[in-house]
């Protein structure tokens, strides 16, 4: 390895000068690039909240900047009120993600339930609904005066009611739908266990359960831990979810509370970005923490294991695991469908009892012909996939030029260029709209208005994952590959076209394809961004909600989870068929 | 045939040839001249911001398109408040691509009549003058406050404006926040001003259900969610229309009702495509249209029709005082938001 690395500066050492400037001039161009779609846009925030003009009729000025505004705003009790809700749903969010991704990932990973594959498919299955989908359907489900499940018990002669409008509403459609954020990291952990310690317990006595409790969970704790702050971020930037089932209560959360602000009459442009400031700083100490609890670990896994992890016989328990893992599909997708094709197709959201669910003469296909003969509709949807392109293809190619000069070059400055790239990671998506909206507004005839604005917030917001999800593809390709090429004469650009690229294809479609997606469902950016011209289909689907159509808004939700669901297979399909064709390999 | 029945047909034939194309005329001139008509159906669309409901604006789509179906419509909606910030910050950032703006608040729009270009309807003199504000914006949709209740769940229902505040309707009611737009301004003046100053108070302290704007509430209405509550006719009346379980009263101590201000901005990219459409809704077909069809009223001098429900002889009908309209709205809005708690 030593050896491999001394031959390799030698190679770079003996570098004419003339490639040293072009190095150099790489570097600064990404620089610039990443200083234009992350740095500006934040530094505008921070002066947003430091000043009281009104960027729209004043322009952006330096001469009012004082500290009051953003000390009036952290003195609001509404704002506090706002934090602490905002903590609090996040928080519980995070425990019952954490509860149920752990289980999950015991059960797919540790022990002999039948049908695991089914169970591990159903566990991810919620990251594909959209927060606003999500949360019009669990309002149609959990309503406590005209909701669905209280419908049902009332036929049942129960007298259980629940009320998701609520806390805890809140918190429960957070950690359902979150919990695969904890799967992901813990199975993944679980599955690379070295199970000899295990073992070692079983064999001094100790019978599973109290094996499970002293070595596996502590073993696995960094995952854990990992998982639970990574789902606690992600929550906290949530708009959708908290909008629909926190409105009948004028419950408020940070994302809640600074749409509001700016819909305000007059908008109160200058208090949102203060408040997206505060809820930036809470973002990025947990940022923070996370990396503390995973630093000195690597993120790829380790290829060709020399150990398999141990399977745990339940016997007749494995029906019961079966059965849990049944009732979480039931819950997470099953339930909330049936929900929205009930409210989609029903002429009025009048039930009076079960009888009248069943009645055939309430349902038509109204609500369909009315949002199809809105022209804004289809216009969504084209803009939709506009954006997405776009974002998939440029955000694309810049990802794999930051992945590839911070993890394969020597060049100096790479280090920058990984913190900046990694610091949207702790702007949660609302604050980068806010952002972007202070950085263009008051730039009249600029990128305000036009799709490449919300493009170029997409590909900001999604820069972390991209690149990060980009330089896996790549760096499972052995050096010695590209050093081959290196040998023989070709340039870096060369050795990128002819060797790498061709390499890493599968990975790198796979990326996009995961970018292009996230794109589109993408509501919180999109929010302070669009205007009539750019609409897309998550913002319009809001506009539905907001017009108060449950009908309508039910109708939409349907046909965007029907898209969507036709993107992600196809997007499967494309990325697994792409690697099934790939060569050389090894880990 | 006789010589005598042949003239008679001729001549009959002749007065209805004559009348035909005389109405043909006439009717072209009811909605523009030919140059205009040709002219906006080369330009096939136009964009139109609203701050009236989706769905009622919808119908008014599908009417103009059976007179002009070369003419698409692209309709942006956004409740009164919000609509005004877009129209703002679009403009200022020199992306403002409504082609025809109407508004609820004639008073948030008058000062931004600078906007709009010059602009009259071929009836312009039909129209009562005291309902237009500045003379590039008309009254485009003229509206009128009603209350409803679901009659499944309201037993014993409220018939007058002062019912709503019975402590035995506590946690049955809904209200649109006043910040909403013009047409719930005008609400809370009448309210404040007919009514009586402790009136808020006693209404808030049934623990109304706040919402954005009439749409959700009528909805919510219909759902089962709230038991009753004031909406403008034009938001429940077509719900009731089509078989949801509601009534609709207009209560005697009177009926406020709020014109809105429309117009073309000067930087229409279709601006005859506008003018036809607008021309199309301020006609005596239009006005008719909205009114039988949609529970509009009208600001004609001479009302063509009355919607379905609305006696003219028994429901008082109430205007505010345009400067007062203008002058107290920003306090007593902020004092409304204090005693229903809606604060921001």
């Amino acid at each position: 390895m030593n050896g491999q690395l001394s031959r390799r500066s030698e190679v770079l050492r003996s570098a004419s000068e003339g490639q040293r400037a072009w190095s150099g001039l790489w570097v600064t161009l990404l620089l610039a690039i990443l200083g234009f779609l992350v740095i500006y846009p934040v530094l505008m925030l921070l002066l947003g909240a430091l000043t009281d003009t009104n960027p729209v009729v004043e322009g952006i000025s330096l001469s009012r900047l004082s500290v009051t505004n953003f000390l009036t705003v952290l003195a609001n009790p509404n704002v506090a009120e706002a934090l602490a809700n905002t903590l609090i749903a996040c928080g519980g969010g995070t425990l019952i993600a954490v509860a149920i991704g752990l289980l999950f990932s015991w059960i797919v990973v540790r022990t002999n339930t039948p049908f695991k594959g089914f169970i591990a498919a159903a566990s991810i299955l919620p990251l594909f609904a959209p927060p606003l989908v999500a949360g019009v359907a669990w309002a149609i489900l959990g309503s406590p005066k005209t909701g669905l499940i209280n419908t049902m018990f009332k036929w049942m002669g129960m007298d259980w009611r629940v009320d998701f409008y609520s806390m805890w509403g809140l918190v429960f459609v957070f950690g359902i739908y979150y919990a695969p954020y904890v799967y992901m990291f813990t199975a993944s952990a679980l599955r690379n266990m070295d199970p000899s310690l295990e073992e070692a317990a079983e064999i001094s006595g100790a019978s599973a359960l109290a094996t499970l409790f002293t070595v596996t969970f502590p073993l696995i704790m960094p995952a854990i831990v990992s998982g639970m702050l990574l789902s606690f971020i992600v929550m906290l930037g949530i708009y959708g979810i908290p909008a629909v089932l926190g409105a009948p209560t004028n419950l408020a959360v940070l994302t809640t509370y600074i749409f509001k602000l700016t819909n305000w009459s007059p908008p109160l442009y200058n208090t949102a970005a203060a408040v997206a400031i505060i809820l930036m700083v809470v973002t990025s100490l947990l940022v923070f923490l996370q990396q503390k609890v995973l630093s000195g670990r690597s993120y790829t896994t380790v290829a060709g294991k020399a150990f398999r992890p141990r399977s745990l016989d339940l016997g007749r328990w494995r029906w019961f695991t079966f059965g849990l893992g049944i009732v979480y599909l039931l819950v997470v997708v099953v339930l909330p469908l049936l929900a929205l094709i009930v409210a989609a197709f029903r002429k009025f959201m009048f039930i009076r009892d079960v009888a009248s669910l069943f009645d055939v003469r309430q349902y038509s296909l109204m609500h369909f012909y009315s949002i199809f003969d809105n022209p804004l509709t289809l216009r969504s949807i084209y803009n939709a996939v506009e954006v997405g392109l776009i974002t998939a293809v440029v955000g694309g190619a810049l990802a794999f030029a930051i992945g590839y000069t911070i993890h394969r070059t020597q060049v100096t400055g790479r280090r920058w260029i990984d913190v900046i790239s990694t610091l949207p990671v702790a702007i949660p998506g609302l604050v980068v709209g806010v952002a972007y909206l202070w950085a263009w507004i008051g730039v009249p005839g600029g990128l305000y208005g036009t799709i490449w604005i919300l493009a170029l917030a997409f590909i900001a917001r999604f820069m972390p994952d991209t690149v990060k999800s980009l330089s896996t593809s790549f760096m499972q390709i052995h050096r010695e590959l590209e050093e081959a090429a290196w040998v023989c004469g070709k340039g870096v650009f060369g050795t990128i076209r002819t060797i790498v690229l061709p390499l890493a294809r599968p990975g790198v479609i796979a990326s996009m394809t995961l970018l292009f997606v996230l794109a589109i469902r993408e509501l919180g950016s999109s929010l302070f961004l669009y205007t009539s011209n750019t609409m897309v289909m998550s913002v319009l689907l809001l506009d539905y909600y907001e017009g108060g159509n449950l009908g309508k808004t039910a109708a939409f939700s349907l046909v965007q989870t029907v898209l969507l669901g036709v993107l992600i297979g196809g997007a499967n399909w494309l990325s697994r068929g792409a690697a099934q064709g790939s060569v050389a390999r090894t880990g | 045939m006789t010589a005598r029945t042949f003239t008679n047909i001729a001549a009959a034939a002749g007065i209805a040839g004559l009348a035909l194309t005389w109405s043909g005329v006439a009717q072209a001139q009811e909605f523009g001249s030919p140059e205009l008509i040709a002219a906006a159906k080369a330009e096939g669309k136009l964009v139109f911001y609203t701050a009236n409901f989706a769905e009622v604006e919808q119908q008014v789509i599908k009417a103009f398109n059976k007179r002009f179906p070369e003419i698409k419509v692209e309709m942006v909606r956004a409740p009164g408040g919000q609509l005004i910030t877009r129209v703002k910050t679009e403009a200022a950032a020199g992306k403002l691509i409504a082609d025809v703006v109407d508004h609820s608040d004639r008073a948030l729009m008058q000062p931004l009549a600078d906007m709009f270009q010059d602009y009259a309807p071929p009836n312009a003199a039909d129209y009562s003058p005291e309902s237009q504000i500045a003379p590039q914006l008309w009254p485009r949709v003229t509206l009128v406050w009603s209350i409803a209740y679901n009659t499944e769940l309201v037993k014993n229902p409220p018939k007058t404006w002062k019912d709503l505040t019975k402590p035995e309707y506590k946690k049955l009611t809904g209200q649109v926040i006043a910040p909403s737009g013009g047409t719930t301004w005008t609400r809370v003046m009448f309210e404040r001003q007919v009514l009586g100053e402790d009136y808020w108070a006693k209404q808030a302290a049934t623990s109304p259900v706040l919402y954005p704007s009439g749409a959700p509430m009528s909805d919510s209405l219909v759902r089962g969610e709230i038991a009753m509550g004031p909406l403008l006719y034009n938001a429940i009346y077509p719900k009731q229309k089509d078989g949801a379980p509601i009534q609709i009263f207009f209560p005697p101590e009177g009926a406020p009702v709020n014109p809105y201000a429309t117009g073309i901005p000067k930087t229409a990219a279709h601006p005859n495509a506008a003018k036809l459409f607008l021309n199309w809704c301020l006609s005596k077909e239009g006005q008719t249209f909205m009114i039988k069809e949609l529970g509009n009223l009208t600001s004609l001098k001479v009302p063509p029709a009355f919607p379905e429900g609305f006696d003219p002889k028994v429901v008082k009908v109430w205007f505010p005082k345009f400067d007062e309209y203008v002058k107290l709205q920003a306090a007593w809005i902020a004092d409304w938001n204090k005693t229903y708690g809606y604060a921001q």
